[in-house]
């Protein structure tokens, strides 16, 4: 009975896999080359300007999409910020920790989650101003964000 | 950080202050202040007041950059194995000096004899292991993890999931599981599911239904009730019952009715093989192995209950497709899994949910609830809690996180009471824990029993305070580290969310209905196999 259920789960997955296939599986790894996101997809394809700043003062200017987190952002544009975003945004690690400044952590729409504040607490070099980038989604008036990325232990080892 | 300083022991540290120079503010000379880093993290907290803690700087662990200060393995303390017994002598009853069931007292002791890193090797079919009981530590080692860290498991699942049933596990590329798999194909798996079960509103959607459980137990504790109020010795059993009840929800879509099902019917089926998975999966893992060499009773058993849960799992994911394929859309958890991998990913992601999940969150339950029973101020204050957000109302989404005290309160037991004693990676490179090298392979668990409940780490370590988890001030020790009852990371537990909502809910709903109370001698923990207490349950249960 059971060497049957296989076999059926077998054709329909394959069946399923066709029907499903692109919508949210892509999610393979975050250096992966086709663009995700871990969001909605914004209406219309609208830009704005998003700078990390990394611990030792280096400065990554990128071009971003409204409706993206800044996690999508660093994972779309290849940015090379080692060890950013390892559990893919699934909020079960702290790595994609980032630094805002007062004004613009204050006009964030959303506070941070009861999820995200446990992932907080383990984050290192925490602040006031401390938010996940893959729990911080971008609007139009946020262009020209600038956010500091804090030292993990990948930096050092670079 | 007292704890910290007073541990300047290992040359490590010494390196560590070293770069937590280079790393302020005046090297990387921000142009804004807001956006400073704390130049300091390891001596104070960066935060006033509120939620804060990073504790330590990550360092390299690549032993190059610190071979002069590098010891070897060969020095790392511990308990000297004999020759051919090795250290599995002392587990034997009488003689050894060390008890399966009180591994935690074991590692109490270790640590006071040997330190907080402590090597046992010459353990009978087991790799040599590391017990670790620095949070720092810890820390650095779940920070430096690459992109699959491999967590040591149980070796009759391997077995089974590998060798036994590898037409099915093996049939398709990665869809042997989460548990007991390693590497791409470990990864590929998790990054399917962890979208689904782990994203912050995913498990929100059940809050109704399991919160319909929840009362469903309530009811059931009325019923079982003995004269004089309390619950029967078996209270655990019923506890097991509310949660594959709950499981059954979330994984299965499904009300299984365990209160009150039929001995024919497919719920019995399961609970039964739930049952005789979880007794013989103890003595599999904990005895010789002697089903290595054959297939002894114990293991036919065994790997009968696997089949049945499997198989069921299996026709419940049928259901779900078809209703995926007529609905169009998807609904739950199971839809979301089958729509987004595909419905064997779908079943075997309910396999380890089961496999897992349920002994685990009803003995955290029964732990919690002994433990509020012994505790009446905590109860009126998380009554009056409930009281305030309910007011009288069933529960919907998003309650529970108005309720900072009761997701408090069961942070405290778990940090006190974890009920998995510690957290294990068998290392997948030479790693530096402690001052010494490390080599590849060998076990390393994070004793986060010991530590959760060491002053170190902790103010007032042995006191019940679920207030430190809610406000904390620099003068408060509280290192994130060293109580991680989910872990951190990469493998972090997969059916967190899940496990939070069904414990939030049934104790919220328990202190709802119950003034309890404990009137027996105390009760002290044991491992079986999980950290549980060591008795009949019996709390007086009266009515509010």
């Amino acid at each position: 009975m059971l060497r049957n259920l296989l076999r059926s789960v077998t054709t329909r997955n394959l069946r399923c896999s066709i029907k499903n296939n692109g919508v949210t599986t892509n999610f393979v790894n975050q250096r992966s080359i086709a663009p995700l996101s871990t969001t909605e997809l914004a209406l219309k394809e609208e830009k704005v300007k998003v700078t990390f700043v990394l611990y030792d003062g280096k400065k990554l200017d990128t071009e971003a999409k409204v409706g993206d987190t800044l996690l999508d952002v660093v994972v779309n544009n290849d940015l090379n910020i080692e060890g950013y975003g390892a559990c893919e945004g699934t909020l079960t690690c702290s790595t994609c920790h980032v630094v805002l400044k007062k004004q613009d952590y204050d006009r964030l729409p959303e506070e941070a989650c009861d999820e995200e504040r446990d992932m907080l607490d383990l984050a290192y070099g925490l602040t006031d101003t401390s938010r996940l980038g893959c729990q911080i989604t971008l609007t139009k008036d946020m262009d020209g964000l600038e956010v500091k990325v804090p030292e993990t232990i990948n930096d050092a080892r670079s | 950080m007292s704890g910290r300083i007073s541990v300047v022991k290992w040359p490590l540290r010494n390196v560590r202050g070293a770069r937590l120079i280079t790393t302020s503010t005046q090297n990387t000379k921000p142009t804004e202040s807001a956006l400073e880093i704390s130049q300091k993290p390891a001596q104070t907290c960066p935060v006033k007041g509120f939620r804060a803690r990073s504790t330590h700087a990550a360092i390299d662990t690549s032993i190059f950059d610190m071979a002069p200060s590098v010891k070897s393995w060969n020095e790392v303390p511990g308990p000297r194995p004999l020759p051919f017994l090795g250290n599995t002598w002392r587990f034997t009853p009488y003689i050894g000096g060390y008890s399966v069931e009180h591994i935690d007292k074991v590692c109490l002791s270790l640590r006071a004899e040997y330190g907080n890193c402590v090597k046992v090797t010459g353990l009978l079919g087991r790799p040599d292991m590391l017990f670790v009981f620095d949070a720092s530590e810890v820390e650095r080692v779940f920070r430096g993890e690459d992109a699959a860290p491999h967590r040591p498991s149980m070796p009759s699942l391997n077995y089974y999931k590998h060798t036994l049933r590898k037409d099915f596990f093996g049939a398709e590329e990665n869809c042997a599981g989460v548990i007991a798999v390693h590497g791409d194909s470990w990864s590929a798996f998790r990054t399917k599911v962890s979208r689904v079960a782990l994203s912050a509103g995913a498990a929100a959607q059940y809050t109704v239904p399991v919160s319909e459980v929840a009362d469903a137990f309530v009811q059931r504790v009325r019923q079982i009730r003995d004269d004089n109020s309390e619950t029967p010795g078996d209270f655990l059993n019923e506890v097991h019952k509310w949660s594959l009840e709950s499981l059954g929800l979330i994984a299965l879509d499904t009300r299984l009715n365990c209160f009150d099902a039929s001995e024919d019917s497919e719920s019995m089926r399961l609970i039964h093989a739930v049952q005789t998975f979880f007794l013989s999966v103890g003595q599999l893992e904990l005895r010789a192995p002697w089903w290595r060499l054959y297939p002894t009773k114990m293991f036919r058993q065994y790997v009968k209950a696997l089949d049945t849960i499997l198989s069921v799992t299996l026709s419940h994911v049928e259901k779900a497709l078809k209703e995926c394929e007529a609905n169009g859309s998807s609904k739950s958890l199971l839809q979301d899994l089958v729509a987004a991998a595909g419905p064997r990913v779908a079943a075997v992601a309910a396999l380890d949910l089961f496999l897992v999940g349920i002994d685990t969150t009803s003995n955290a339950v029964a732990s919690i609830l002994y433990q509020l029973s012994l505790r009446p101020s905590v109860q009126e204050r998380l009554y009056e809690e409930v009281s305030k957000v309910l007011q009288g109302r069933p529960m919907k989404p998003g309650d529970v996180n108005q309720m900072p005290y009761l997701k408090a309160c069961v942070k405290e037991v778990m940090r006190m009471y974890p009920v998995v004693i510690g957290n294990g990676r068998q290392l997948t490179k030479d790693t530096v824990i402690c001052g010494y090298n490390i080599p590849k392979g060998t076990q390393v668990i994070f004793q986060h029993y010991v530590m959760g409940n060491s002053d170190d780490y902790f103010s007032n370590a042995s006191e019940f305070k679920p207030e430190r988890w809610m406000t904390r001030s620099p003068a408060q020790k509280h290192h994130a580290f060293a109580s991680l009852p989910f872990g951190y990371g990469k493998r972090m537990c997969l059916g967190r969310r899940f496990a939070e909502l069904e414990i939030h809910t049934v104790i919220c709903k328990m202190i709802q209905a119950f003034k309890m109370e404990y009137h027996h001698e105390p009760m002290d923990y044991h491992i079986h196999p999980m950290y549980t207490p060591n008795g009949p349950i019996r709390i007086k249960m009266t009515d509010r």
